[in-house]
């Protein structure tokens, strides 16, 4: 063996005699998890999604009490506001993923995980299941800081997890959305622009603030439709009240918001393999 | 089936982005512990053949074998097969460097505790223990590009592509990826350069390869090349550049009328191919003495590797097309 001189070099031992072990997809799967989710403890964004839950519920709950409060049907402002904090929350944290996916593109790793051998969809799977852990949290907050104002499940355990259930899904859609816009800009900065406006003009011109009948005519027909607003009225649904006045969790209810759900993850599924196939 | 000693055979690979192409016909082959430096201007399509090697991008037509595996029908495993480090350094910034390590130690198939060992010594090696926990956002250009090569070899590559590996680097972190080329050599690694600093290719480079607009130019030795480009060449500078003209008359037949055609007013030396090399220079340095010049300096020279590359690609402006390419290469490389 060659003895260098040279402190800093690396010694020929720098290269591996053993011949190379196999590659198993599931501790890939799980390695490149672990790899986004540990910063997420030390680098402030688990603090930063539990705080947003937190001000999320204080700043509409707080100054609309009053105001909203008096307008809408259900027993108290917490049972109608707090779906809407929940898909607010969920929403945020879709807006990491797409931050992070953007990194990974533009910083080369993407590239780098193409060259080796990691079946094309792994990287893919570990960065959506890093978005529903960020999707859990936010949604355990929410309802804790839901249940603080008032917020109770009024209808069993099977429509709390059916709640649940529907919070994940539209979750994972909206994480779909915000990895595919990481993907396509490779641009962190522009990631949250592109999520947080949609997240805001939506949720305000949404049924989760006030019933639908407190909108001017014109717009009606639009903030009745659109997803969000869809959501809010299966999980309130699905959460219930100790009045009657809650919307019934029925099919009817329920559908156009699960539709909308699945409907945004076909689409991103599609455009997303459009955007990797883009790039061979 | 491939003779084993080869472990890259490129085969007449072509690759058009839309309009434009960017490789027209590449074919060379790397030997096992041979390095095979690859230069070429911006644009060449050395970046795409890179690409292409490393299953990143399809070639549209031609044969591309990595150790035995090919890159079309067996992407699998060349990727098994492949380490590839580029001039834009691709980790995990918010992990730690031993943290980057473990996770490319994990991704090829370690074990916990196999990756932590090697994870240790890789730090050790590459002097990197000190930065080990600290994250790699940190550390400076020179430490990254340490690590990222490090992480390259968490297992043993049979190919190796080095993309620009030390461009940006401090003279010490060259150094060291310089002997570390040197040790891929040794374990018989087949080690696939491309770089900018030609004296580097020429140090480190068992063959070379010009690529320009899609196709090879040139092939062979550091020395092959130099000899293409004219060979040696006499330099002989006067004391007083007024006397020139007298020195052109006094060469004679020496000074071939190519050369002689290149002398201006502005001349303050002659150059001249010496076809016979030292006896070249006496016959030169006698004529002058006879016809009584005085000299400042009279030297054979050998062409540099740059005055070989601007001989072989330099035709003035580059074609628009070629600008490009270059666009569709960037998009490539950080896809």
């Amino acid at each position: 063996m060659i003895e260098h001189a040279f402190s800093a070099a690396p010694r020929p031992a720098a290269v591996p005699h053993a011949a190379r072990p196999a590659v198993s997809t599931i501790q890939q799967w799980w390695v490149l998890t672990v790899r986004m989710i540990t910063p997420t403890l030390r680098n402030g964004e688990l603090a930063t999604q539990v705080i947003g839950s937190i001000v999320f519920t204080v700043g509409y709950y707080l100054p609309l009490k009053q105001l909203m409060g008096a307008v809408q049907p259900l027993s108290s402002y917490a049972q109608y506001l707090t779906p809407l904090i929940v898909l607010q929350a969920i929403w945020f944290a879709a807006v990491s993923a797409a931050f992070r996916s953007a990194t990974d593109s533009v910083q080369g790793i993407n590239r780098r995980f193409r060259a080796m051998p990691i079946a094309s969809l792994t990287p893919l799977a570990s960065r959506m299941t890093a978005s529903m852990y960020r999707c859990c949290i936010a949604l355990a907050v929410s309802v804790i800081c839901g249940h603080v104002i008032g917020f109770r499940f009024h209808e069993g355990v099977l429509y709390a997890a059916g709640f649940v259930g529907l919070a994940l899904l539209i979750g994972a859609a909206l994480a779909f959305i915000g990895d595919l816009i990481g993907i396509a800009t490779e641009n962190p900065e522009a990631t949250a622009p592109l999520m947080l406006v949609p997240q805001l003009t939506l949720g305000l011109a949404s049924v989760g603030l006030q019933p639908v009948e407190n909108f001017p005519d014109w717009i009606q027909g639009f903030v009745r439709n659109q997803p969000l607003s869809q959501w809010v009225y299966g999980l309130q649904a699905l959460a219930g009240d100790s009045t009657d006045a809650a919307p019934e969790a029925t099919w009817s209810v329920l559908a156009p918001g699960l539709v909308w759900a699945v409907g945004c993850i076909v689409v991103a599924v599609v455009l997303h393999a459009r955007v990797s196939r883009r790039r061979r | 089936m491939v003779s084993s000693d080869k472990a890259v055979i490129v085969d007449g690979i072509k690759k058009s982005f839309g309009e434009v192409a960017a490789l027209r016909g590449v074919s060379f082959e790397v030997a096992r512990g041979e390095v095979l430096g690859l230069l070429g201007p911006n644009g060449a399509g050395k970046t795409t053949t890179v690409n292409i090697l490393a299953t990143l991008v399809t070639p549209d037509s031609g044969r591309a074998v990595i150790a035995g595996h090919d890159v079309v029908s067996d992407p699998a495993g060349v990727r098994r097969s492949l380490m590839l480090t580029g001039q834009h350094v691709a980790l995990d910034d918010l992990l730690t460097g031993r943290e980057n390590l473990l996770m490319f130690g994990r991704l090829q198939g370690l074990k916990k505790k196999v990756a932590r060992q090697r994870a240790q010594e890789l730090l050790e090696q590459f002097d990197l223990v000190d930065a080990a926990d600290r994250a790699v956002g940190n550390y400076s250009g020179g430490m990254k590009r340490r690590i990222d090569i490090a992480c390259g070899l968490v297992v043993r590559p049979e190919v190796v592509f080095l993309d620009e590996p030390t461009t940006g680097l401090d003279p010490r972190s060259r150094q060291a990826i310089w002997e570390l080329v040197t040790d891929f050599k040794e374990a018989g690694i087949a080690t696939l350069l491309t770089t900018q600093y030609l004296e580097e290719a020429d140090l480190l480079s068992d063959r070379i390869i010009v690529i320009d607009r899609g196709t090879v130019i040139a092939e062979g030795t550091a020395d092959q090349l130099k000899e293409r480009t004219g060979g040696t060449y006499c330099e002989i500078v006067p004391a007083q550049p007024r006397d020139i003209p007298a020195m052109a008359r006094a060469l004679g037949s020496l000074l071939p009328d190519t050369n002689r055609a290149t002398l201006s007013e502005a001349s303050d030396r002659i150059s001249m191919p010496a076809p016979d090399g030292p006896k070249t220079l006496m016959q030169a340095l006698h004529r002058l003495s006879e016809a009584d010049i005085e000299l400042m300096d009279i030297a054979l020279r050998r062409p540099s590797l740059d005055e070989v590359f601007l001989a072989l690609t330099g035709d003035g402006v580059r074609a628009g097309g070629q600008d490009r390419t270059d666009a569709f290469e960037a998009a490539d490389a950080y896809a």
